[in-house]
C-alpha cells in the first residue's frame, strides 16, 4: 500500500518537472534544410541571448501538419512557433490558433510593405488581422530548352498554350527520331495537392479559377475551367506530347527527371527545379519563363511557399516575435536565398545587388510572384483539394468527361459548403 | 455465517475496484465519449453542435470511407490467411524434435519482441525502389525489373500483407505449437498403426483437436488486422493517394485534419466493426468459456 | 521414398525457410546501420562504420536519449502499478466467491480487442482540457487500462492453480487477506509476476497510437513516436542512423526477450489457451 502512495507520488513529480516554460520551434523539411535552421537559431541566440529549442519535424508535409494540429488543437503552450504550408494557414488561422500580430508590427514599427501585398493579404490576413508572415514564397514556372529551341528556330519561349502545343508537337516528332522517350510537355498530374496548382493555373490563365465569388461560394463548373480541362485531356490523349502516366505517378520529382534526363522541352514545375538542373548537364542549356496563357487570358502561377506564425497559447509571446522578426529580417531572408535557394517573401531582397548577380533567375521570379494566384483560403481547403482532386484525375483518366467532372465537383463542393458554413 | 459472506464479498469489491476503475475511466469511458461525440459536428471554427445522424450519412456517401473499408477488409483476409497458413506449417515443423529446433522456437520471439514500427521502418528500406533489398534480390537472380513497390496500390497492398504476415506468424505460431504439443502423442501413434498417411492425421486428428487453439488466435489476430494502424501508418502513410488507408488511419486523418466529429464517427464505426467481427466469431464456432 | 525421407526433406528445408524468414530484416537492419551509406546496392561499395551510432547518440537535437529515456520511464511506472492492481483482481476472482466474479475476466479480455482508434480521440480531448498533453501522466494513466489485460490472465492462470487451502490456513490464523496476497500468493506465483511485468514493460515500449496523439515533442514522446517520425541529420536518406536507431532500441529488448522467454512464452501461450 505505501509503495503503491509513494510511486503515485513519484508519478506527478515527475509530470510537475516539465512545466517550465520553454521556447519552441516546430519546423519540417529535409535533413540539411534543418540544418541550415540550427545556423539560424544559434546566430538567434548569440544575438539576442533567447535560448530556442528547435523541435524537428519529418519531410512528409501531412505528417508536419498532424504533428503541429495535435497541439494547437489541445491548446498546448508549446510548439511557441512554427513553420505552415500556405494551403494550411486558412485552416490553423479558421481555428484560432494564431496570435494576430497587428499589435507587435504597430509597435515596432515593423514595415509590413516589404512583403509581397497579395501574399499578406490573400493568405496572411485572417478577419483584418495579420496572423502570418511568409518565409519563403513558390510559384509553378515553365522551364525550356533553350537550345533545342533555338535549333528548331524558335527565338523565344511561347507566350501561348496554342502556340506552346505547336512547337512541342513539332519538336517532339523530330526528337524522337533518336530519342523515343522524348515528351513535349510534363507537368504534375497525379492525384495529389500538386494536381490543383497545375489545374488552376491552367484555368486562371483562361480567366477561369477555383475561388470565392462575392456570395462566398466556390463556383467551379465555369465554361472557363471545363475549357481548361479540356485542354488538358488533350494534351495526354490528343495531341500526345505529355506522357501516358502523366495522371498515375508525376509529381514534383518525376517531372523534374524526365526534363533533366533530357526528356522534354517543356516542364512545368516550382523554383526549386532551377538550381538542380543548374548542377546536371543541362547547365546552361535550360531557360525559365512564366507559363502561358490561353488567348485572351493572362499568366498565371500558383502561389506555394512557408509561413511562420505564433502559437495563440504561447507561453512566451514577447520572444516568439523576436524570433519572428528575425527571421523574416532582410539579412536572414538574404541568406535563405544564398544557402538554400528559397525564395523570399519580402520584394525587397530582389533588387539587392548581390543576389542579382548571384541568382539571376530571381528577377523572373519577382514578376511570377507579385501576380501569383492563391488557392482558396478556407478552414477546410483540404477536403475541397480532396474533393477537385479526385474529379480532375479522373478527367485526366478519362474515366469522366471534364463537364461530368466539375459538374461533380460542384455538387461535392456545395455539400461540402453547407457542412461547414452552415 | 452470513456476516462472514458479506464481508467477503466487500472485501473482493475493494480488491477488484482499482482495476474495473481504471478501465472504466481509461477504456470504457472514452468509447462512450467517441460515441457522443460522433453525433456532433465538432471543428474548431464553428461552434460545436448536435447533429444526430448527419455524420454517418456524409460518411455512407464518402467513397473515402468505402475505399477504406474494402482495403481492410481484404488486407485481413489475405493477412490472416497467409498467416495461419504459415503458422501451422511453423507450428508443425517446431513440434519434431531436430537438432536446432530450440533455437529456432526462441527466434520466433524475435519479431513479436520488436516494436511494430520499427519492423515498419525496415521493410521500408527493404521495399525501397533503388536501395531496396528485395529489388536487388528480384534483379539480382533476374526474377523481375524494380518494382515500385510502395508506389502503386497493388503492390502497396502486398508490400503491408508481407510486412505483418511476418510480424505476427511466429505469434501464432507459438500459440499453434501449444495447442500442437497438447494433443497426446498416443492418438498419433494409434492412427499410423492403423495405417493413416500424414495428410489424413492432419485433416482428421491434428485440426479438429487444434480448433480451439485456432479459434482464438483468429478472433485475436482478425481483430487485430481489422484495427490495424501503426504498420500502416509508418510503411505508407495510407497512401499511395489514400489507397492503403485503412480505417483506423481513416479516423486518424479525420482527426487530425481538426475534423473531430467525423473523425470520432469513423472510430465509433471502426469500433463496431471490430467488436461485430469479434461476436460474430464466437457466435460461428461457439467458444467454450472458462 | 519413406515417408521419414520426406519428412526429413520437409524438415530441412522449413528450418531453414523459417531461419531466413525471420532473420532477413533484423539482419538487414543491422547491416544498413553499420554502413557508411546505403547505396552500396546499386553500385556503391559497402563500407563499415560507426558513424551512425555515434550520431544518434551524441546529437542532441535529435533527441534518441530523450525517446529512450520516455519510455523507460513511463513503462517502468507502468508495469509495477498495473501487476499490483492485476494481482488484487486476480486474487478476488479466484479466491472470492462474489457477483461479478465471472464477467470481470470477460470484461477485461474483451478489452483487448477493441481499437484504439476508438479510444485515442476522446482521451486526447480529456488530457487537452487537463493540460496534460506531453505529460507521462497522459501515458501511464491510458497504459494502465490498456495492458492490464496482459497482466490480469497471465495472473488469473496462475493464482487459479494455488490451492485455496493455503488461504484458509492462513484467515484461521488471523492474518488479513492484502497480506495473504503479498506474502503467500505473490511468492508463489512470481514466474507469473515476472511474465506480466515483462510483458507489460515490452507493451509499453511497442506502443504507438496513444503516444502519437497524446505527446507533441521529445518532452514526452517515446521511442515508438520517435523512430516513427525520424528525421536523419544529414543525407537525403538518413536511412543508416534511423536502423542504428531502430537496432539499438531493438538489441536491449531482443536480449530481454531471450533471457525470459520461457516466462514470455508462458505467459503469452497460457492466456491463449485456456480462454
Amino acid at each position: 500500500m505505501k509503495n503503491i502512495k509513494v510511486l503515485i507520488c513519484l508519478l506527478l513529480f515527475v509530470t510537475a518537472c516539465q512545466k517550465a516554460p520553454k521556447f519552441t520551434f516546430m519546423v519540417g523539411g529535409s535533413p540539411n534544410a534543418l540544418l541550415y535552421w540550427q545556423k539560424v537559431i544559434k546566430e538567434f541566440e548569440a544575438q539576442k541571448g533567447i535560448k530556442v529549442e528547435l523541435i524537428r519535424l519529418p519531410a512528409d508535409t501531412e505528417q508536419r501538419r498532424q504533428r503541429i494540429v495535435i497541439p494547437l488543437q489541445a491548446e498546448a503552450s508549446d510548439p511557441d512557433v512554427f513553420l505552415m504550408d500556405v494551403i494550411w494557414v486558412g485552416m490553423i488561422a479558421g481555428a484560432r490558433w494564431l496570435e494576430p500580430l497587428n499589435y507587435y508590427i504597430t509597435r515596432d514599427n515593423f514595415d509590413i510593405n516589404r512583403f509581397f501585398k497579395r501574399v499578406i493579404e490573400d493568405v496572411d490576413t485572417f478577419k483584418h488581422k495579420i496572423i502570418a508572415l511568409p518565409v519563403y514564397v513558390d510559384g509553378g514556372l515553365l522551364y525550356y530548352r533553350k537550345d533545342l529551341l533555338s535549333k528548331y528556330g524558335y527565338r523565344e519561349p511561347p507566350s501561348t498554350w496554342e502556340t506552346l502545343v505547336n512547337m512541342a508537337k513539332q519538336i517532339q516528332r523530330k526528337e524522337r527520331a533518336q530519342n523515343k522517350a522524348f515528351w513535349g510537355f510534363v507537368w504534375q498530374g497525379a492525384m495529389y495537392e500538386g494536381l490543383i496548382c497545375t489545374f488552376l493555373e491552367f484555368c486562371a490563365s483562361g480567366n477561369g479559377g477555383i475561388f470565392f465569388n462575392p456570395s462566398g461560394k466556390i463556383k467551379l463548373d465555369t465554361r472557363e475551367n471545363q475549357k481548361a480541362l479540356e485542354f488538358m485531356v488533350r494534351l495526354i490523349h490528343q495531341e500526345g506530347i505529355s506522357p501516358p502516366n502523366t495522371f498515375t505517378e508525376l509529381k514534383e520529382e518525376e517531372v523534374r527527371l524526365i526534363f533533366q534526363h533530357r526528356n522534354a522541352l517543356f516542364e512545368r514545375n516550382w523554383p526549386y527545379a532551377w538550381i538542380l538542373h543548374q548542377q546536371s548537364s543541362l547547365k546552361g542549356k535550360v531557360g525559365i519563363t512564366q507559363l502561358p496563357h490561353f488567348e485572351g487570358g493572362k499568366t498565371a502561377s500558383t502561389l506555394g511557399g512557408w509561413h511562420i506564425g505564433i502559437s495563440k497559447f504561447s507561453d512566451v509571446k514577447e520572444m516568439a516575435w523576436e524570433f519572428v522578426k528575425f527571421v523574416t529580417s532582410f539579412e536572414q531572408q538574404k541568406k535563405f536565398v544564398l544557402e538554400l535557394s528559397w525564395n523570399p517573401g519580402r520584394s525587397d531582397i530582389y533588387q539587392d545587388s548581390e543576389i542579382r548577380e548571384k541568382m539571376p533567375h530571381l528577377i523572373v521570379l519577382k514578376n511570377v510572384f507579385e501576380n501569383a494566384v492563391t488557392r482558396p483560403v478556407s478552414p477546410y481547403y483540404s477536403q475541397i483539394s480532396q474533393v477537385i482532386q479526385r474529379h480532375i484525375n479522373a478527367a485526366l483518366a478519362l474515366k469522366e468527361t471534364p463537364n461530368e467532372a466539375l459538374k461533380k465537383a460542384q455538387t461535392e463542393i456545395d455539400q461540402l459548403f453547407a457542412y461547414y458554413e452552415n | 455465517m452470513k456476516i462472514k459472506c458479506h464481508r467477503r464479498t466487500i472485501i473482493a469489491y475493494i480488491f477488484v475496484s482499482p482495476l474495473v476503475l481504471i478501465i472504466f475511466l481509461f477504456i470504457l469511458v472514452p468509447i462512450l465519449g467517441t460515441c457522443i461525440n460522433s453525433f456532433f459536428q465538432d471543428i474548431p471554427y464553428l461552434p460545436k453542435k448536435f447533429v444526430g445522424m448527419r455524420n454517418y450519412l456524409i460518411l455512407i456517401k464518402n467513397p473515402d470511407f468505402w475505399d477504406a473499408l474494402k482495403f481492410t477488409i481484404f488486407f485481413t483476409l489475405a493477412s490472416v490467411s497467409l498467416e495461419t497458413i504459415l503458422g501451422i506449417s511453423f507450428a508443425l515443423l517446431l513440434k519434431e524434435r531436430f537438432p536446432g529446433r530450440g533455437i529456432l522456437r526462441t527466434m520466433l520471439l524475435i519479431p513479436w519482441a520488436i516494436p511494430t514500427v520499427i519492423s515498419a521502418r525496415i521493410w521500408q528500406i527493404i521495399y525501397n525502389y533503388n536501395y531496396g533489398l528485395l529489388n536487388y534480390i528480384l534483379q539480382y537472380l533476374k526474377i523481375s525489373d524494380k518494382i515500385n513497390w510502395l508506389g502503386t496500390p497493388q503492390s502497396a497492398f502486398w508490400a503491408l500483407v508481407l510486412a505483418d504476415v511476418w510480424k505476427t506468424t511466429p505469434f501464432m505460431a507459438l500459440i499453434l505449437l501449444t495447442g500442437l504439443q497438447a494433443i497426446p502423442e498416443d492418438i498419433y501413434k494409434q492412427a499410423k498403426v492403423d495405417g493413416a498417411r500424414f495428410i489424413k492425421r492432419f485433416f482428421f486428428i491434428t485440426l479438429p483437436l487444434l480448433r480451439p487453439a485456432l479459434i482464438v488466435a483468429l478472433i485475436f489476430r482478425t481483430a487485430d488486422s481489422l484495427r490495424i494502424f501503426d504498420l500502416v501508418y509508418v510503411l505508407t502513410g495510407g497512401g499511395p493517394a489514400g489507397a492503403t488507408r485503412t480505417i483506423s488511419v481513416l479516423g486518424f486523418q479525420y482527426y487530425t485534419s481538426a475534423d473531430f466529429g467525423m473523425g470520432a464517427t469513423v472510430s465509433f464505426i471502426t469500433f463496431l466493426i471490430v467488436f461485430g467481427f469479434s461476436l460474430l466469431y464466437i457466435k460461428l464456432w461457439g467458444v467454450r468459456k472458462l | 521414398m519413406s515417408e521419414r525421407r520426406i519428412k526429413s526433406i520437409f524438415i530441412a528445408t522449413g528450418s531453414i525457410f523459417l531461419f531466413l524468414f525471420i532473420i532477413t530484416p533484423i539482419f538487414w537492419m543491422i547491416v544498413i546501420s553499420f554502413s557508411k551509406d546505403i547505396t552500396f546496392l546499386t553500385g556503391g561499395v559497402y563500407q563499415f562504420s560507426l558513424s551512425n551510432y555515434i550520431t544518434i547518440i551524441t546529437s542532441k537535437s535529435l533527441h534518441m536519449i530523450d525517446y529512450l529515456k520516455n519510455s523507460l520511464v513511463v513503462a517502468s511506472i507502468t508495469s509495477p502499478i498495473v501487476l499490483i492492481i492485476s494481482s488484487f483482481s486476480a486474487y478476488a476472482i479466484t479466491r472470492i466467491n462474489f457477483a461479478g466474479r465471472r464477467i470481470i475476466p470477460l470484461l477485461v479480455l474483451s478489452i483487448s480487442i477493441f481499437p484504439q482508434i476508438s479510444i485515442v480521440g476522446y482521451l486526447y480531448r480529456w488530457m487537452g482540457n487537463l493540460g496534460w498533453i506531453n505529460s507521462y501522466v497522459a501515458l501511464v494513466l491510458p497504459y494502465l487500462a490498456w495492458t492490464s489485460p496482459l497482466a490480469l490472465w497471465i495472473l488469473l492462470s496462475y493464482f487459479s492453480q494455488i490451492p485455496k487451502e493455503l488461504d484458509s490456513a492462513a484467515l484461521i490464523d488471523g492474518a488479513k487477506r492484502p497480506k495473504i496476497l503479498f506474502r503467500i500468493i505473490l511468492p508463489l506465483a512470481s514466474p507469473a509476476v515476472l511474465s506480466g511485468l515483462l510483458l507489460v514493460f515490452i507493451a509499453c515500449f511497442n506502443e504507438f497510437l496513444f503516444a502519437l496523439m497524446l505527446t507533441s515533442d521529445y518532452g514526452a514522446q517515446t521511442v515508438s513516436v520517435g523512430i516513427s517520425l525520424f528525421q536523419g541529420l544529414h543525407g537525403e536518406i538518413p536511412w543508416g542512423e534511423l536502423m542504428a536507431a531502430s537496432f539499438f532500441v531493438t538489441f536491449p529488448l531482443i536480449l530481454l526477450t531471450f533471457l525470459f522467454q520461457k516466462f514470455i512464452i508462458e505467459g503469452l501461450t497460457t492466456g491463449a489457451i485456456k480462454g
